[in-house]
């Protein structure tokens, strides 16, 4: 007889343990034997004794089978079942702790089952999650714990034989309330019958507006749903109204549902008073109080600085700066190493240079740096570029990576235009250049829209307008639901899942996105906790009450009474100079149109109009008031609503005895103040995760990895801290001195740390392979605006007007996309058309955003660099530029060739030096031979003068530098 | 999960392997270093993403592959899923039972015969309408699925869906998945080849063939099949040959220099062979391009040089050429949509036949008689069905009607590289509105593509932010066995 449940395990079948940290798989081969198993990725885990198990439990089944057959006995729930799940499974789901949301201590509780919906299906073990987790043996998750093959039988012959609990635990089955209902009245009717419309009248909201009922009366008659009118019209298929689905992106009615309306009208439309779910409780069953023993749950601790061994300081006293060098040292030390000499000069200041503003020195500005011998003359040169408004343009870039800034809304083929992105770009570059601390630029970004009353103010200021501005940041996410086939609930969901993730991983450092559709694996995070969120944000994101994106040219409202998505509150200033601008205009339009009409007057009048500007508006976020009930999605379906939750914060992240308030942010305020809370929350100095995330993302930007090396995941499946303590004091010293980054990076870079050279020795290369101690500073690459910007820059090209709309890019018919000669963070981010150079360095495409960039060293790098037009002549101008120094500087010019002059001019143009003797020798032959050689092309010369030759030849090195490892690598 | 301590390990050296294993961001997760042999790790001088060929666990059936996209939908009951319930009931009303499947609601119409005879074809008695002729020839080399199903009924999510498996943008292709896996048997063309067509890009553009999180190494490249194949493969102008000498000699001392100063540094050895890597490209892609060393037979074959097939069918031959060469996956596009035929269905979707069905015909057969057909997995179908209403036209004229999206089947096929030859496998509804018999999700096709290549669908992988990233999601895929010819 074969083995039934063998039949589950047919050859080549493998089994997996989904998500867990390590991965098994054993592959069944015939005769159902292992024949090999395969071991993967760090597991030590013994697949084949596992599997054996698995195999010897079949085997026990059909013994076990073979048995029953022969003497049935019933299985009692309570001494059979209970025992066994409280001894199995009681750790993690019993009275005291709830992982996913079950209990398994009493028949109430496993009837309820957990965030994923019911365990058991009575009569049915195949279709039970209960059964089908210790089937195989995902649970319970530790090995030593695994069911044993009549345990399984047990388990598996209760429910089949209808999972009975016996008497006086037999709870009747919960019945229907308002909360099975309302989730299906917000997704199919409350569109037309809700909030903003009432058609017919009627309000399908909560059950006293049903009653009420509309034009034709009542929506139902309780107790007989065969009567009631909404049932009636749904049967009929009336309702929703089949045609109009699409325009509403409304789905029609699933048949389930509709039985679930008409048995709860059938019942009295029951109302369950459900207590709210508070956050922070002392006793969550959901997160344990040793869950928050996570490093990085922790409040940072301050630890006295590292007392570096006598060895070490006599050695390098002089070169222990600052606190951070401190730390850095004592990890040196404790493996026999010590810091790297310091970088020359010239080499860390191109360094601080591109690091602070993006760009290179200038070969004044290293000329004055190497001439200036004062003490402080380094510190000098950080406040400078620290001043520049270069900085907020770099700075801005990095954070626009975090944030997800694109100029389009994106996942559709027409990707619709976000016209006042821009200003949000601006706000973020204002913001760093006058160093605004990070708590205020969170605040504001988060909860902008609730910090001041925009609605009533006479004058917008400055102020008010980046407040409104600055929430455009929980608008980045790649937004499809302008179009209605690409507007349903779940593409709505998606947005808030995005903006959500951007939140956590960019700001948080927690991968909530996980706890969607589960308990968060290896985090404390559970689905409740990531509905908390989605509740905080529902004044302003919600999926039943949805403002579109708005089409370029729509005036007014969308369809389905959907409002405007701009706000109008541009600074007075603005406004007026605009209303200025119009009224003008049409000053000039009414004198015309009173004149008899011309083929010349049209012309004037056609001229006129299209001087005319659009009103300026602001992309921003802002809550709405009245945000509909937060159900949790089970799996993340919007379909499989489960129960109610509140807004609140993650718990693991709280402190118990401190409860998270939400109160309305001012007497009469439409907003609901929820985000105001949780931003509060968020920059509260107790907060473990805050801080610690953005000094740990500005360490990166300075020193090429992060303390910790996953910027974006500070939980269990991040990497640890290299250098714990001085993370913590980081963020100490960051909080403590007003969330200031300037003076962080400050801070940062007059380390010793900072300033050593990057040279790798036989001995850092054996102990610090990775440069995890920081034995010497990385060799790194430009990345793709530096390398843009930099190229420009040293041409001569280099537009640098700040801020206002972007820089269009041209799409070539070959696929090319060029762009115009502004910084690159100017230049119109389309998520379809990143511009070419800029992809091709590791530009990356905002899905919904970048937390750590990639260095890619591929061909196309090369192929670019090496034989673009633009690039090549950018090299002709960067010749023809190095040739005017040359002359210019005549009378003062020390001896050497022209050649020479020409050559040095070009090394400090671009690579901020002068050229070695070797370079030297080789640059002047090659530049001889390359005269040479354009000369005897007459033809491609087109003219064969000297000098046309000297300009090509010497545009040929520069061509050639700009394709050089050291323009493209930062010591 | 690594442990500050970690890297302090007792003999102070972390190997390369270790270096690998904590790269978290994607760029070069660990994912095969497992299952990879020497061959990969021979090359310790590069500490960054390649293309260098790698072994599978297990034997590969398939070398490569030539995916030929249709985008658009092309309609199983117009082509390989004959309805003759259809011809009963046509004009009969049907639309209340599938509003919620409808995208355009306005122009709904009645059940609707398909306007194109079917006959049961080769050896194998595969059914396939009278719109595809040349096809139709070669069907005892195909595994026709009928039973595929999909998710979304919009052409952007279902497109990345079935390049990615997921319904929004930014996660790696097929095919950049498979090149990640595999690498390439040619280090002078890219691992992973998209001829898209000159007259423009299909929906989605460039994202159908985005790397995502991988490594950009592991994007297409896109190859046009007229001029310059790659961007910037030529500066506009050469410049003499004695000067590009030049130049390059020079960059080669500079580099030299640069990199004799800073011993230790491989991204500097790695970046020089991207240079020579561009260099190898110019010659080898304009000769793999170079379709006059085609003879006259072979060019006819593919229908080149008649105005219908032409177009097309160089991409054919061009993606047999590419193959032949090394490259792991050409990915053939056709302009826009021309398989999604809301209206016209008898003109227009005959016109999309016209344009790829000698081509396609002169492909297999091209591959067959070459003996490379066995190590070449041929893909054929788009991003979902069709509907089998009618779609009505502006006016309301039925004989200009078309057909709708449907997300609940469509059809596909495979040839060559491991599959069965002549077998029909799944089966819709009496109407071909679901697939109701051995269902296929797009997962599951991944999954069998990916086996048929030799590799598994649950060990290919990359951790991304927590979370183990694989082509087929977290949801189960399973290969489908029964059309495998060695199971």
């Amino acid at each position: 007889m074969p083995i039934s449940l063998a039949i589950d395990y047919h050859v080549g079948t493998t089994f997996r343990c989904l998500d867990s940290g390590f991965d098994w798989v054993v592959a069944v081969e015939q005769g159902g034997l292992p024949m090999r198993s395969i071991r993967l990725a760090g597991t030590t885990l013994v697949s084949t004794i596992c599997w054996l198990g698995i195999a010897a439990s079949c085997c026990n089944l059909a013994q076990s089978e073979e048995n029953s057959a022969a003497e049935p006995k019933a299985v009692s729930f309570e001494s059979d079942i209970q025992p066994l799940l409280k001894e199995k499974c009681g750790k993690c789901h019993g009275p005291n702790v709830q992982k996913s949301e079950l209990a398994l201590h009493t028949a109430a509780m496993i009837q309820k089952g957990g965030e994923s919906g019911a365990v058991i299906i009575a009569g049915n073990s195949a279709e039970s999650r209960l059964f089908e987790m210790v089937k195989q043996g995902e649970m319970p998750p530790d090995q030593q714990g695994t069911l044993t093959g009549a345990e399984l039988e047990l388990i598996r012959r209760w429910i089949d034989d209808g999972a009975s609990f016996g008497k006086g635990s037999a709870d009747p089955a919960r019945e229907i309330t308002q909360h099975d209902v309302v989730p299906i009245l917000l997704l199919r009717c409350t569109i037309c019958h809700g909030r903003h419309k009432q058609e017919g009248g009627l309000d399908l909201r909560n059950r006293e507006s049903m009653i009420r009922g509309g034009k034709s009366g009542p929506a139902f008659v309780l107790g007989k749903p065969e009567e009631s009118l909404m049932v009636k019209r749904i049967h009929a298929e009336e309702m929703p109204p089949h045609p109009r689905l699409t325009e509403v992106s409304v789905k029609p009615m699933d048949p389930e549902e509709t039985k679930t309306l008409a048995r709860w009208i059938e019942l009295g439309a029951p109302i369950a008073q459900e207590e709210p779910d508070l956050a922070a409780t002392a006793n969550d069953p959901l997160v344990r109080p040793q869950d928050r023993e996570f490093w990085s749950f922790q409040p940072p601790r301050a630890s006295p600085i590292p007392q570096v061994a006598e060895a070490f300081r006599n050695q390098d006293s002089n070169r222990l700066h600052t606190p951070v060098d401190a730390f850095v040292a004592q990890k040196l030390f404790e493996k026999g190493l010590t810091f790297s000499n310091p970088a020359e000069r010239l080499v860390l200041l191109r360094r601080v240079s591109f690091d602070l503003t993006g760009l290179p020195p200038t070969p004044s500005e290293a000329q004055e740096f190497l001439q200036d011998a004062a003490p402080d003359a380094y510190e000098r040169v950080v406040d400078r570029l620290l001043a520049s408004p270069r900085y907020g343009e770099r700075w801005g870039r990095h954070w626009l990576d975090v944030a997800g800034y694109s100029d389009c809304e994106g996942r559709r083929e027409q990707h619709l235009p976000r016209p006042f992105a821009w200003r949000y770009r601006d706000y973020v570059i204002r913001s760093l250049n006058v160093d605004k601390p990070y708590d205020r630029f969170l605040l504001e970004q988060i909860a902008g829209d609730e910090l001041a009353d925009y609605e009533h103010a006479t004058t917008v200021t400055q102020e008010l307008e980046d407040n409104l501005v600055a929430t455009a940041f929980l608008r980045l996410a790649p937004d499809p639901t302008w179009a209605n086939l690409t507007g349903f609930v779940p593409d709505r969901l998606e947005v808030t899942a995005d903006s959500i993730d951007v939140l956590g991983s960019g700001i948080m450092g927690l991968t909530f996105k996980c706890a969607r559709c589960h308990t968060h694996k290896f985090d404390p995070i559970p689905q409740r906790d990531y509905y908390r969120l989605v509740a905080l944000f529902k004044g302003a994101y919600d999926e039943h009450d949805w403002l579109k994106p708005q089409l370029k040219n729509y005036g007014g409202a969308l369809s389905a009474g959907m409002g405007e998505r701009f706000l109008s509150q541009v600074t007075s200033a603005e406004r007026q100079k605009w209303e200025e601008h119009q009224a003008s205009i049409q000053r000039q339009l009414d004198a015309l149109n009173a004149q008899p009409k011309t083929p010349e007057l049209d012309k004037q009048i056609q001229s006129l109009e299209s001087q005319k500007q659009p009103e300026p508006r602001i992309m921003a976020l802002w809550d709405r008031g009245e945000p509909s009930p937060t159900y949790m999605y089970r799996r993340g379906n919007y379909a499989t609503p489960g129960s109610l939750v509140s807004p609140g914060v993650p718990a693991v992240l709280s402190n118990p005895d401190k409860r998270f308030e939400i109160a309305s942010p001012r007497p009469g305020a439409t907003s609901t103040g929820r985000r105001l809370a949780f931003a509060h929350w968020l920059v509260d100095p107790e907060q473990p995760l805050t801080a610690r995330v953005m000094v740990n993302r500005i360490w990166k930007y300075h020193f090429g990895q992060g303390i910790v090396h996953s910027l974006g995941n500070f939980g269990k499946m991040g990497d640890r801290p290299t250098h714990p303590e001085l993370l913590d004091q980081l963020a100490i010293d960051f909080i403590r001195r007003g969330w200031s980054m300037k003076s962080l990076h400050r801070q940062l870079v007059v380390s010793t740390t900072y300033r050593q050279e990057s040279l790798v020795s036989e001995k850092t290369k054996t102990i610090d392979s990775a440069n995890w101690l920081l034995s010497r500073m990385p060799l790194q690459r430009l990345d793709a605006e530096e390398l843009r910007d930099t190229i420009l820059m040293v041409a001569d090209e280099l537009n640098d007007t700040c801020g206002g709309p972007a820089e269009p890019v041209r799409v070539r018919g070959d696929g090319l996309v060029l762009t115009g000669l502004r910084r690159s963070i100017y230049v119109e981010q389309l998520r379809k058309h990143p511009p070419s150079l800029l992809e091709s360095f590791d530009l990356p495409a905002m899905n919904p955003n970048c937390l750590q960039r990639t260095d890619s060293l591929v061909p196309t790098q090369a192929l670019h660099l090496w034989n673009d037009e633009a690039i090549r002549q950018l090299a002709r101008q960067l010749a023809d530029r190095a040739l005017r120094d040359v002359e210019r500087q005549k009378e003062t010019a020390g001896a050497g060739s022209a050649d020479t002059q020409q050559i040095e001019q070009v090394y400090r143009i671009v690579l901020g030096r002068v050229p070695d003797p070797n370079e030297l020798t080789t640059c002047v032959e090659s530049l001889a031979q390359l005269k040479a050689g354009w000369r005897n092309q007459p033809k491609a010369a087109g003219d064969a003068s000297p000098n046309e030759a000297t300009r090509r030849a010497l545009a040929t090195l520069c061509h050639t530098i700009l394709n050089s490892a050291e323009f493209l690598y930062i010591d | 999960m690594r442990d500050a301590d970690q890297f302090t390990t007792q003999n102070h050296t972390i190997t390369r392997r270790d270096f690998f294993s904590d790269m978290r961001t994607g760029i070069c997760g660990a994912a095969l270093l497992h299952l990879l042999g020497d061959e990969l790790r021979a090359d310790s001088s590069s500490e960054v993403p390649n293309l260098l060929p790698r072994r599978t666990s297990r034997p590969a059936q398939a070398k490569s592959v030539i995916h030929l996209f249709m985008n658009g939908g092309p309609s199983q009951m117009d082509l390989f899923d004959p309805k003759p319930e259809l011809d009963k009931h046509h004009g009969e009303a049907y639309f209340d039972k599938i509003a919620g499947e409808v995208e355009n609601v306005k122009d709904a119409g009645a059940l609707m015969r398909s306007p194109f005879k079917f006959a049961q074809r080769g050896e194998c008695g595969m059914w396939v309408s009278d719109a595809l002729p040349q096809i139709a020839k070669q069907v005892d080399d195909l595994t026709l699925i009928r039973s595929l199903y999909t998710t979304n009924i919009t052409h952007e999510p279902a497109l990345y869906l079935i390049q990615s498996n997921r319904m929004v943008s930014g996660y790696p292709t097929l095919g950049s998945w498979v090149t990640y896996g595999l690498g390439s048997e040619s280090q002078n063309l890219p691992a992973y080849v998209v001829l898209d067509d000159p007259l423009g890009l299909p929906i989605n553009g460039v994202e159908n063939w985005h790397s995502g999180f991988l490594p950009p190494i592991y994007q297409g490249t896109r190859f046009r099949s007229t001029g310059s194949p790659v961007l910037n493969l030529r500066p506009e102008s050469d410049d003499p040959p004695e000067i590009i000498r030049l130049q390059r000699d020079l960059l080669h001392r500079l580099d030299q220099m640069h990199k004799g100063r800073r011993p230790g540094q491989p991204n500097l050895e790695a970046r020089i062979g991207t240079y020579e890597l561009a260099a190898r490209m110019q010659l080898s892609a304009s000769e793999a391009l170079d379709l006059s060393q085609e003879t006259q037979p072979t060019q006819e074959q593919y229908g080149i040089g008649q105005p219908t097939t032409d177009s097309y069918g160089r991409r054919c031959l061009i993606a047999r050429r590419l193959i032949e060469r090394g490259v792991r996956f050409v990915q053939l596009f056709i302009n826009a949509q021309i398989w999604d035929n809301h209206t016209g269905l008898a003109t227009d979707m005959k016109a999309a036949c016209d344009r790829t069905d000698l081509p396609i015909a002169g492909l297999l057969q091209d591959l067959k008689q070459r003996g490379l057909l066995d190590e070449t997995l041929v893909i054929w179908g788009g991003e979902f069905g069709r509907l089998p209403i009618a779609q009505l036209s502006a006016d309301k004229d039925e004989r200009k009607s078309g057909r709708d999206h449907n997300k609940n089947a469509a059809c596909c096929w495979f040839a060559g590289g491991g599959v069965k030859r002549g077998l029909t496998y799944g089966a819709t509804d009496e109407l071909g509105f679901t697939a109701v018999e051995n269902r296929v999700s797009v997962p599951d096709w991944h999954a069998t593509i990916l086996h048929l290549l030799g590799l598994n669908h649950d060990e290919l992988y990359v951790d991304q932010h927590g979370l183990r990233e694989k082509l087929t999601g977290v949801q189960p895929a399973k290969v489908i066995r029964d059309i495998l010819r060695s199971a």
